[in-house]
């Protein structure tokens, strides 16, 4: 019981960093809330190496770590201190209009209507039900955010809250295959920084909305 | 055993590509490895064809829609190979581009294929969901190829919808699990697992599991509203990378997604995938028609007639029994006919310098045999018989008139629409009266065109006759699916 309580406080400080990705109006505290809530994820596959003793989960929190806790936001923040990216572009939507549609979604997710997700591991429901609500919050982050870093952030987000629903759900894989997509994951990260620069200096902005050029 | 020669071949031949620093031995390593790659495709498929399912240790398995996809692979790879080299060899002599980029198009390329090859090889779902993450990864740098700012903007759309897509496809492979003990085989879950404990998977479950599936590896397949990635990827692509995009990943994703329609199907039976694909297919066919009649670059034309046939493949599956055969004939022709088409289009910009459709004047007498090429492209894409897509369509079509016939009527509507739209670019490219002075008539290098040609005689010889060993393929292909 104690232990549900812990990981309900992990899963609830991801959504309030997800939901802080959606009000911040300065990158760096965008990558640091980024960072906090994979901290999380690392936390949650310790709690499950604690209660299965499977080295390999082990191995899984240290490349969560080093991938998504010290290196993607290192990435990150050598990317603002060196365009000046300081600040970040407005949403699509006004703030109260996003937090309406954050309380919306996460309603959504907690509604009967997602039972048969929710209901995978009857005794995780309520933490299924986060899991999913921060995927749909983070898919919302996506569409609503309009600059290059964000909308990368936006997508590694969305992993680790498929990934936190599929712990809860106890659909974990081989340890391999998760290394691989973990791997897939930081060659995604290097890749997308690499492009946030080449838009940088092809379009003087880290705003999505200016590129134009391709339209029928 | 040859599973093995062939992905060691691609390994060797990216290390290699990575090593080497003369142009010459980049080229004739980049064609000799797509010769290799092509002649293990083939045995590969004779082997299938010969066993049933061919499998490689516990990791890879290929059965017979992997084999013709695997074929489909290898003949582009090659063929791909081939024109790359003299086609970056005009850019080179152009400016366009140096040394260096060539070499790293060439990694990539072959990374692009090691990725494809894994996806249709891979035994487990999961494996092969990194695999076709890892053609997102290897060709976005091959969209911004150019470094342009149209270049960058097409490719960052390509990586940011793509990869959203792929989570949402990751999410709905996830799901299938639930019906599997996740202690089974060490957590290596394969698709010989799903499909055997997919009487353990909760009906509902399965339906929510194939549509986020549908939608993740659908944005790979093109299917609308998931295509907006396209037109700006293909347009923006190198055109030899057009043809293999649109050839090659095309039916990769569509066969991943075939993999988790037998396992629904299974569970739920096949009315709830074909709804749908139906859906999914006639929205991409009326999609692809509208926009394609307005279209102003021949290279999103070309991506727009993709999204098209993507749903036209979606139909086929969706009427099932005869629709499915002429859905698998229509994969492979619609490949072929795409690398006539995007090397012809490779040939055309070599020449003209632009992709605009108005600034292509007189095409006909300028570039006289890719301008043929392209026309014959052009009628057997959009089915004018004698040709192979004809007869596809005539199958797909002719399965859905008596189960769908609005639906299918309405097919017939906007294919017609996509003709009419398709003739007036082609009409205005290669037949309008004026002509820009400057042009250097002719074709720049018979390596050009004999890539296109090579396609051409291919599709028309398995239009009108398919090999026995390809034919057992699609027979199997016709029974699973």
């Amino acid at each position: 019981m104690t232990s549900l309580i812990f990981l309900q406080f992990l899963v609830d400080v991801m959504f309030l960093t997800l939901v802080l990705l959606h009000l911040t109006k300065k990158n760096f505290i965008a990558v640091i809330a980024f960072g906090v809530q994979s901290l999380m994820l690392a936390m949650l596959f310790f709690v499950s190496f604690l209660e299965t003793g499977n080295r390999y989960i082990l191995l899984m929190v240290f490349f969560t770590f080093a991938i998504k806790v010290v290196l993607a936001p290192l990435f990150f923040i050598r990317l603002i201190r060196k365009y000046q990216l300081y600040f970040s572009v407005n949403t699509y939507l006004s703030m109260p209009a996003t937090l309406g549609i954050i309380a919306g979604l996460t309603f959504m997710a907690h509604s009967a209507r997602f039972v048969p997700l929710t209901q995978i591991v009857p005794e995780h429901q309520m933490l299924l039900s986060l899991a999913l609500s921060l995927i749909f919050i983070a898919l919302f982050l996506i569409i609503n955010r309009k600059e290059a870093i964000s909308q990368i952030l936006s997508v590694l987000a969305l992993e680790n809250s498929i990934v936190v629903f599929i712990i809860f759900a106890g659909l974990e894989q081989s340890p391999n295959l998760q290394i691989g997509i973990l791997f897939n994951i930081f060659v995604w990260i290097v890749i997308a920084t690499v492009f946030v620069s080449m838009i940088y200096k092809h379009f003087w902005s880290h705003d999505v909305t200016v590129m134009k050029n391709l339209t029928d | 055993m040859y599973l093995t020669l062939l992905l060691a071949t691609l390994v060797i031949t990216i290390v290699l590509l990575v090593l080497v620093k003369n142009r010459l031995v980049i080229e004739t390593l980049a064609v000799f490895s797509g010769a290799v790659m092509l002649v293990y495709s083939f045995l590969i498929a004779l082997t299938v064809a010969e066993v049933g399912v061919y499998s490689f240790s516990f990791f890879l398995s290929v059965d017979a829609l992997g084999a013709i996809i695997i074929l489909i692979i290898g003949t582009m790879g090659f063929a791909t190979a081939i024109y790359s080299v003299s086609y970056f060899n005009q850019e080179t002599k152009k400016g366009i581009v140096g040394r260096t980029r060539v070499k790293q198009y060439f990694v990539l390329l072959y990374v692009f294929l090691t990725a494809m090859y894994l996806a249709t090889t891979a035994s487990s779902p999961i494996f092969a969901w990194i695999s076709i993450e890892a053609t997102t990864l290897s060709t976005a740098f091959l969209i911004s190829f150019y470094n342009k700012p149209s270049a960058i903007e097409g490719a960052w759309k390509y990586l940011i919808i793509n990869s959203v897509g792929l989570l949402l496809g990751f999410f709905g492979t996830m799901l299938y699990f639930t019906a599997v003990p996740s202690t089974l085989n060490g957590g290596f879950i394969g698709w010989d697992d799903l499909l055997q404990n997919a009487n353990q998977l909760d009906p509902l479950m399965a339906k929510i599991a194939f549509i986020f599936v549908l939608i993740g590896y659908g944005t790979k397949v093109g299917l609308a509203p998931m295509h907006t990635w396209k037109p700006d990827a293909y347009s923006k692509a190198p055109a030899p990378l057009g043809a293999l995009l649109a050839g090659a990943l095309l039916p990769v994703a569509f066969f991943v997604i075939l993999k988790f329609e037998r396992v629904t199907d299974a569970v739920v039976g096949p009315e709830f995938s074909h709804q749908l694909f139906l859906v999914f297919g006639i929205l991409s066919i009326i999609v692809a028609a509208l926009i394609m009649f307005n279209a102003k670059n021949y290279k999103r034309l070309l991506a727009y007639s993709s999204i098209e046939n993507a749903g036209i493949i979606a139909l086929g599956f969706s009427f099932g029994g005869l629709g499915v055969l002429g859905a698998v004939l229509h994969m492979i022709y619609h490949s072929g006919v795409k690398a006539v088409m995007f090397f012809s289009a490779g040939n055309m910009l070599l020449t003209y310098g632009s992709d605009k459709i108005d600034k292509i004047k007189n095409a006909l007498r300028v570039i006289p045999v890719t301008s043929v090429l392209f026309i014959l492209g052009f009628l057997i894409v959009t089915g004018t018989p004698p040709f192979g897509i004809f007869f596809s369509k005539v199958y797909i079509l002719s399965a859905g008139i008596a189960s769908h016939p609005y639906v299918t009527f309405l097919a017939i509507f906007f294919m017609t629409l996509v003709f009419i739209g398709f003739l007036k670019h082609v009409t205005a490219m290669f037949l309008s009266d004026s002509e820009e002075s400057d042009l250097v008539h002719g074709e720049k290098n018979i390596w050009l065109v004999i890539p296109p040609i090579f396609f051409v005689i291919l599709i028309v010889g398995l239009s009108f006759t398919i090999p026995p060993f390809l034919q057992t393929l699609i027979d199997a292909v016709v029974v699973n699916y």
